[in-house]
């Protein structure tokens, strides 16, 4: 199983955590090298996922497996974000060059907590791939791609995310753990 | 002026669609692209599409939009259209002129907004090949939503491309892929 590094679970931290993420405009922390042990089978099978308009990508499960699901993560996430939450889904996703999903993608959802876990390694800005947030007036959140970065974002109802349009000069593919939390 | 008032047989499949060939004459041709040359543009970007567009162009006042305005909205033409595509009276057209350079792309997207019939963009860009990216690409929509590209129009310069747009009308511009830039002067017929 993957174990958070240490240095996330001290209260100071946890604490600050918690300050930076009811601060911003959108409730967002990004968090790298989040794992001190990364327990991941990169080579899940994903399959060709595509609603033209919507979205073209590749699903499966998620590299992480049930660490989305342990006690020592919902832990952290409480403690992280002060909210109670309860697992909804986890997907592991992979944008490659002409992949992209637009901001309709999730239709109209409640509030939620959106978790992303980054493996994409070598990546270019310019490539695009980068997760994408917004919520009426306010400024859209751009999430850059970086490798064992873990990102939370706090999602209201009417506000979407995607993932930017990959080019096809990019010469690697994003790769993602994506995870989903209703608060309770 | 246009150099042709007719159209030929419209294409069916993924959805009715045209490419008039030799649109405009030489000396409007040369006007048209100075006059677009002197407009400014504005970045835009979002997650459907990264271009630079020009103002709306549509109730301009100068002597090259004007001619252009007329060679593709006047009465005679549109009728030629409503014709060509079987559609009921066109009443107007708008217009704007947009650049797409490296790395810009329109990715798929069906044009469905109230009022709009047709489709239209004149490619203003010589010797565009394969190989620089900003193919028209037409879709079919496959079962479940997956995409199968049927046709791939590499615009020919002087070239008036228009579809009908409806629920299947699928099309994007393909990402620019060199260092050229792709005008166009584009808009759609209303009813």
């Amino acid at each position: 199983m993957s174990e958070i590094n240490f240095y996330y679970l001290e209260k100071p931290t946890l604490s600050n955590l918690n300050r930076i993420f009811e601060s911003a405009e959108i409730p967002f922390i990004r968090l790298s090298k989040f794992l001190s042990k990364e327990d991941s089978n990169l080579k899940t099978k994903l399959h060709h996922d595509e609603k033209i308009g919507f979205y073209k990508r590749k699903i499966g499960n998620a590299h992480l497996g049930d660490f989305w699901e342990s006690k020592d993560f919902l832990r952290f996430l409480k403690n992280s974000t002060g909210f109670n939450l309860k697992f909804r889904s986890s997907q592991g996703q992979s944008y490659g060059p002409g992949d992209y999903s637009l901001l309709h993608s999730e239709e109209f959802e409640k509030k939620r907590l959106v978790v992303v876990y980054d493996f994409t390694s070598s990546w270019n800005f310019e490539w695009g791939g980068h997760d994408i947030y917004t919520s009426p007036d306010k400024d859209p959140l751009i999430c850059k791609r970086g490798p064992g970065t873990l990102m939370l974002t706090l999602l209201d109802e009417g506000d979407y995310s995607c993932t930017r349009y990959v080019s096809l000069k990019s010469e690697s593919a994003v790769k993602i753990d994506k995870v989903v939390f209703d608060l309770k | 002026m246009r150099k042709t008032n007719s159209i030929p047989s419209v294409e069916s499949f993924p959805f009715p669609h045209i490419v008039v060939e030799d649109f405009l004459d030489e000396d409007t041709l040369d006007l048209a692209i100075d006059a677009l040359a002197g407009l400014e543009y504005s970045f835009s970007e979002s997650d459907l599409f990264s271009y630079w567009a020009s103002v709306e162009l549509t109730d301009i006042d100068h002597p090259a939009l004007n001619v252009l305005r007329n060679d593709l909205g006047d009465k005679s033409w549109r009728n030629e259209v409503a014709k060509a595509f079987q559609v009921s009276k066109l009443s107007k057209i708008d217009m704007a002129a947009y650049v797409y350079g490296l790395g810009d792309f329109l990715l798929p997207h069906d044009d469905q907004v109230e009022d709009r019939v047709i489709a239209y963009s004149l490619h203003l860009t010589p010797d565009l090949e394969d190989n620089d990216g900003g193919s028209l690409d037409l879709f079919e929509a496959g079962q479940e939503g997956k995409s199968n590209l049927v046709k791939k129009i590499i615009p020919k310069f002087n070239s008036l491309n228009m579809f009908e747009v409806s629920t299947t009308s699928w099309h994007q511009v393909s990402e620019i892929l060199t260092d050229i830039q792709r005008l166009t002067l584009t808009g759609w017929y209303h009813v």
